[in-house]
């Protein structure tokens, strides 16, 4: 039979439309599955440690790794003692063991009767005295554990494996499409398949068999957006494909080496000024030798490579950003931090990336939230912002013709409105199935496979599948909030939420900008847009988001702890 | 580490309004995807946008009004049929925006909301329309107006569809004119005059008048009316075509006179006519397809007493549509109450997928039950006793003509609007005549052709 033959061609079309179909559903499978693993899989809200009212033996739980003592309300610990501080200690647990730290009380913390002026490691049996309260700290004892959460029973989580398996054959099935083109089957793209397959079970292997991790579910969301992305570039070019499958892997070495580099918090702490220093002359390196690129001069090239540099500068804002307990409850004001942003953001301002420094901002009031919690300044940064906008806009009102056509993209199809119209129709065009792998018009547009992927993904694999991707994001955001007060320090909870609202942040405005539900500002969809900063930084934040999982840095497994 | 935990509440407001953003794209997905889809410059519609591989257009007979063979857009054979049809079906250019070929663009090009242009199989078969038009009717209606421009409309009163939809000027959609820009004789053809045109009504707006006359005035019947072929309201003189003495409101609807009506305008008062007129649905479109018909419209606020007098016979500012008037028409032969009509019948797919089927719906109360039925009576004797019943050979039909004074020059725009009381021919109709003189002699005669090759078939 030839190929060509219609006979032929018409069961190929099938064929793939099968395969198309099928996505979708192990999309939502990998999702629901994941979601389900990291919901199962994590801690109860159980006691880690007890502490002991010396007088009255009434024993209080301690239900997280890091905990603030004091009377105020708030505290994880209330002391109800009108001679302790609203905020007086913080209670924590490092790799060495348990601390306690005074924050700043009136009455001053002692242990074991002696006055704390620093943090203090402290072991069970010792005595806490914060005002005249005196708390012992001591073991969970099995009679401490409620038995209601004992006698749960409990739902098996879905296993690793199968889950990595599932997304697998997702890529599988792209593969196959990749291969199955209308002229002749080709096989070039089974190669950067191969690459991505070793790839993702090499990480596998490695985290479970080599450092005794239980949980995959981050990577393996991330691994079918980044499977998507690439078998959508091998189409369009294979040498992109390839640089795609090399920045993913170096993506993964800097998830890989920044999980154990953020195991040590204090290290962490001592570092933070270097990163953002190093921060800062990235972006001043930037701009003095940036390259201008399609309106923003936001690339700098070394040799052979261009490096986008506000990429990997995301990473760094988010360690200047978040901190343990025991810094945020002795050191409470944001300036710092409120004066770091501001730098990267009017330098982001200056090279014209609207959209990154959009990301920025939306991280930034993420961040500056979760430390402060207070509304006030929230609405106080934003008014300035606003402000801060309507300024620029006075002096520079051309800027303004770039977002023209937000919302009137049928109006300027030929000029500002192309890059949409063309998201628009081809997305239309493909359906809730799409057109197939490489059948698609809309890569003929500049900018494709990175601003407009989701355009991409919505004609060539369809609605649900682009819907898929989109949901993958979501899910990141789910799993950050489900861990955040499970997490092994406030500095976690913290850059995890960020982190995930970063993702989902830029990624609104991929999704959002090229479809003309928000102005197009030339972002990329983390993990699936080609991209080889973008695709690092992706990883990097991804990192963050593992390490939130308090399980992640226990090294034994759970079988063996009981 | 708890404050933190609530906190972390934002990133979920962040996600809500992720998630709704899906949601909205979705939604616009849903709803303008067959809009989005149809450009020019889209690779996967072969042909662009000039229809080359689409599905059939049908009239409600399985006649083909417009098809594709071997990459090209096909009309039917007669001339007459394809002009006829020109502005229900539409030309491949999607220059007629009313018309099927560009309301249904999307689908004729085989679009659903499913598999987008992309059918499974890896085939690229556009769906069929059927229409409730019949193309003879539409050829009769097209002969009949003889060269004139103008509009003729006629559905069935019961059921909603459409049957014969004609508009002039027209032009062949398989041989487009090449001066179809420039030439005067060809202003406005991409118009659909009986959706998008409005005339002065004239004398078919009596039936509005009566009907306010006859909710308003108890004793209407026992009056009567003196017609000495003009009369002065306000210092100005209302003139009549005949001169009719001594004459009953029946006679005086039969014989269109001008006094009894421009007498009964003012009696009325301008805040009664025009309730009665908004009612009856002037000042409001109606929508057939999608389409918003252009509004008819009364209006005499401010007007002076001989303003008004002129209103209720008609002229004045008064305008009316075509589509506007037979929904009328089909209200008062339904007892008041109006079926919205519709042009698709079927949009079928070629794979089972589950295609749009039309129906008729129940439209708005435009008379009151009674008055409908007085009215009826009235349009009755007014063929009977004035025109003559072989006007309209074995059709029982009621109606009203109209001959409106256009000005500026220009022979009046005549009109007919009626229906047939037949059981059997529950049809409603409206045919408007630009420069066609009498509308007796000029719209009467193409609604008679219509309706007989309707009771033919």
């Amino acid at each position: 039979m030839e190929w060509q033959s219609p006979a032929v061609q018409q069961a190929v079309s099938l064929l793939l439309f099968g395969c198309r179909a099928a996505v979708p559903a192990l999309f939502l499978a990998v999702i629901w599955g994941c979601c389900a693993s990291l919901r199962r899989g994590r801690r109860r809200e159980e006691p880690v440690m007890m502490l002991e009212d010396a007088p009255s033996r009434a024993k209080i739980p301690v239900l997280y790794w890091e905990n603030s003592l004091g009377r105020s309300r708030s505290c994880d610990i209330v002391l109800p003692d009108p001679t302790a501080s609203r905020d007086h200690a913080v209670l924590y647990r490092r790799e060495a063991g348990w601390f306690v730290m005074d924050s700043g009380s009136k009455a001053g913390t002692f242990v074991n009767g002696k006055k704390i002026q620093t943090a203090r490691r402290v072991a069970p049996g010792d005595l806490i005295t914060m005002g005249s309260t005196a708390l012992r700290l001591k073991r969970v004892q099995p009679g401490d554990l409620k038995r209601a959460a004992a006698a749960r029973p409990a739902k098996r989580a879905p296993r690793p494996a199968p889950l990595l398996l599932a997304a697998t054959a997702a890529q599988l099935l792209l593969g196959v499409q990749a291969c199955l083109q209308p002229e002749a089957p080709v096989f070039e793209p089974l190669l950067p398949l191969a690459g991505l397959l070793a790839l993702e079970w090499a990480l596998f292997a490695y985290s479970l068999k080599g450092l005794g991790r239980v949980s995959f579910e981050l990577e393996t969301l991330a691994f079918l957006l980044c499977g998507t992305g690439l078998m959508l570039l091998t189409q369009a070019s294979m040498d992109d494909a390839w640089m795609q499958l090399l920045t993913m892997a170096a993506g993964v070495a800097l998830f890989c080496g920044m999980i154990p580099f953020m195991g040590d918090l204090e290290r962490v702490m001592r570092a933070r000024p270097w990163i953002e220093a190093a921060a800062v002359a990235l972006f001043a390196v930037n701009l003095a030798f940036g390259v201008a690129s399609h309106g923003a001069r936001n690339w700098i090239s070394i040799g052979p490579v261009t490096v986008q540099p506000s990429e990997f500068i995301k990473v760094a804002f988010l360690f200047a950003g978040a901190s343990t307990l025991d810094h945020l409850q002795t050191k409470r004001n944001l300036t710092e931090f409120i004066v770091f942003s501001g730098v990267c953001i009017g330098a982001l301002f200056l090279m014209r990336d609207f959209g990154t420094a959009c990301v920025f901002f939306a991280a930034f009031l993420l961040v500056a939230f979760m430390r402060s919690g207070s509304i006030r300044t929230i609405v106080l940064i934003c008014a300035a912002a606003v402000f801060g906008v309507f300024l620029i806009l006075q002096f520079r009102p051309y800027i303004m013709d770039r977002f023209a056509a937000w919302r009137h993209v049928w109006e300027y199809m030929d000029s500002t409105g192309y890059q949409q119209t063309r998201v628009l129709t081809y997305a239309a065009s493909g359906g809730l199935f799409g057109v197939g792998l490489g059948r698609g018009y809309l890569s003929g547009v500049f900018a494709s496979t990175s601003d407009l992927v989701f355009g991409m993904l919505c004609e060539e694999l369809g609605l649900l599948t682009a819907l898929g991707a989109a949901g993958v994001l979501a899910a990141f955001a789910v799993c950050a909030r489900a861990d955040v007060t499970r997490s092994r320090s406030t500095f976690y909870s913290i850059t995890g939420c960020a982190a995930a609202g970063m993702l989902l942040f830029q990624a609104a405005l991929n999704l959002f900008g090229s479809t003309d539900l928000l102005p197009l500002t030339g972002v990329t969809l983390p993990f699936v847009s080609a991209g080889g900063s973008s695709m690092i930084s992706a990883w990097g934040l991804l990192a963050f988001l593992k390490a939130s999982d308090e399980r992640t840095y226990a090294v034994r497994r759970p079988k063996e702890r009981r | 580490m708890k404050t933190t935990g609530t906190r972390s509440l934002v990133l979920l407001a962040l996600l809500a309004a992720f998630l709704f953003g899906l949601v909205w794209f979705t939604g616009e997905f849903a709803l303008d995807g067959g809009g989005w889809a149809m450009q020019a410059y889209n690779g996967h519609l072969k042909g662009g946008g000039q229809l080359s591989y689409a599905g059939q257009v049908l009239d409600r007979n399985g006649v083909v009004l417009a098809q594709s063979v071997d990459g090209q857009r096909q009309y039917p054979p007669d001339e007459a049929t394809r002009r006829a049809c020109l502005h229900v079906v539409g030309d491949s250019d999607g220059a007629i925006s009313t018309g099927v070929q560009s309301l249904y663009r999307a689908e004729l090009a085989g679009y659903n909301l499913f598999t987008g242009l992309a059918a499974p199989d890896g085939s690229s078969l556009g769906n069929d329309v059927r229409l409730t038009i019949d193309s003879r009717l539409q050829a009769a209606a097209y002969q009949a107006l003889g060269g004139k421009n103008g509009a003729v409309a006629v559905y069935n009163y019961r059921t909603g569809e459409v049957l014969c939809l004609v508009s002039a000027p027209t032009f062949d959609p398989a041989n487009v004119p090449g001066d179809l820009e420039t030439n005067s004789a060809y202003e406005g053809a991409y118009l659909n005059r009986a959706l998008s045109a409005t005339y002065p009504p004239g004398s078919t707006f009596k039936v509005v008048t009566a009907a306010a006359a006859i909710e308003r005035i108890p004793d209407l019947d026992a009056r009567t009316f003196t017609c000495t072929g003009s009369a002065v309201i306000n210092n100005n003189e209302i003139t009549c075509d005949g001169v009719h003495g001594e004459i009953h409101f029946a006679d005086g609807l039969a014989k269109s006179c001008n006094i009894v009506f421009a007498e009964l305008a003012v009696e009325l008062g301008a805040d009664a006519m025009t309730e009665t007129a908004e009612k009856m649905g002037f000042n409001r479109s109606f929508s057939i397809e999608g389409v918003d018909t252009k509004p008819s419209s009364y209006d005499v606020s401010g007007a002076e007493a001989h303003e008004l007098a002129w209103s209720g016979i008609g002229q004045y500012t008064d305008l009316a549509n075509p589509l506007h008037m037979m929904i009328l028409m089909g209200a008062v032969a339904n007892g008041g109450e109006a079926v919205q009509p519709y042009l698709v019948q079927e949009v079928s797919s070629p794979l089972g997928l589950p295609g749009k089927t039309g129906a008729g719906s129940a439209g708005p109360r435009l008379l009151d039950e009674t008055t409908a039925a007085r009215l009826e009576a009235y349009l009755r004797y007014t063929i009977t006793s004035y025109y003559g019943d072989e006007t309209f050979p074995g059709l029982e039909v009621c109606a009203k003509t109209g001959t409106a004074e256009v000005g500026g020059g220009k022979q009046p725009c005549g009109w007919i609007v009626g229906f047939s009381q037949r059981e059997d021919l529950p049809l409603a109709f409206a045919v408007a005549v630009e420069e066609g003189g009498y509308g007796r002699s000029s719209a009467l005669p193409v609604a008679s052709a219509v309706l007989q090759a309707a009771a033919a078939g």
